[in-house]
């Protein structure tokens, strides 16, 4: 009898997975998880350098401010808005009845995500500040 | 030790609880931490901005939260995902620590960044 190699096994278990909106769904906060979980590392590590003192630190935060490096973090900002838009869709379906209607919850979430993304591309692009406004509701803002 | 006498204990209710609680959590922290971080560019990115905001204990102390809370919910993430594979006893026991030795040692330098104020 024909044997499939791993690999073939593999691709096609993949190929013939059903992929319904919740799997996709659960599939993306994994990977962004990953991801997240390893840019958090990265992150601790770089802020390390708030310790040599400012010249080390404005240094460092000039070279993360070039063009590619605000379209890199503003991508970044973009698996953080996905895991946490999900994430409170997963918190509705986990303690209240949002197993329910889990596919209007993913679409409603993956909207509110999407706009919020592009709103922050529009802030770290070409965003001016209301610091009066901001001052007043976010705490240690200045 | 074999894994599967630790993997045991506990149905891992506990750890799905936590980890939906310190998402919750996360969620608030991070609307603040990224209108603080990039509504300009200054903010985040001057030594002198961050030094300022370092004054201020309570600031210290919800950034120690934050590093602590995303430590554990990333960290226990990864873990998460890695136990719904089946391994052997001895890379169970690998990851694990891994995970442990990573999340104190980047807690560590996470808590002592913020402390050097």
């Amino acid at each position: 009898m024909y044997q499939k190699s791993p690999t073939q096994e593999w691709t096609s278990n993949v190929v013939r997975y059903k992929k319904f909106s919740g799997s996709w769904a659960w599939l993306l906060h994994r990977v962004t998880g990953l991801g997240l979980t390893a840019y958090v590392l990265v992150h601790i590590n770089t802020l390390a350098s708030l310790q040599e003192g400012p010249e080390a630190f404005n240094a460092k935060m000039q070279v993360f401010m070039a063009p590619h490096w605000l379209f890199a973090a503003w991508i970044l900002f973009g698996l953080v808005i996905y895991h946490t838009v999900n994430g409170i869709r997963i918190v509705i379906i986990d303690f209240g009845k949002g197993a329910k209607y889990h596919k209007q919850l993913l679409y409603g979430a993956v909207a509110i995500g999407l706009i919020v993304f592009l709103w922050m591309g529009y802030i770290m692009f070409f965003g001016h500040t209301d610091h009066d406004f901001l001052s007043h509701i976010v705490p240690f803002y200045n | 030790m074999s894994y599967k006498y630790i993997g045991s204990r506990g149905s891992g209710s506990m750890s799905w609880f936590l980890q939906r609680i310190s998402g919750v959590v996360l969620v608030f922290v991070m609307v603040g931490h990224f209108i603080l971080m990039h509504y300009n560019p200054e903010m985040g990115h001057s030594f002198d901005r961050v030094f300022e905001r370092m004054q201020n204990p309570y600031y210290q102390m919800l950034q120690i939260a934050f590093v602590v809370l995303a430590l554990y919910h990333g960290l226990q993430g990864v873990w998460n995902i890695y136990r719904d594979f089946k391994f052997p006893s001895w890379l169970n026991m690998t990851v694990l620590a891994i995970l442990i030795v990573a999340g104190v040692g980047f807690g560590a330098l996470g808590i002592a960044n913020i402390l050097h104020f």
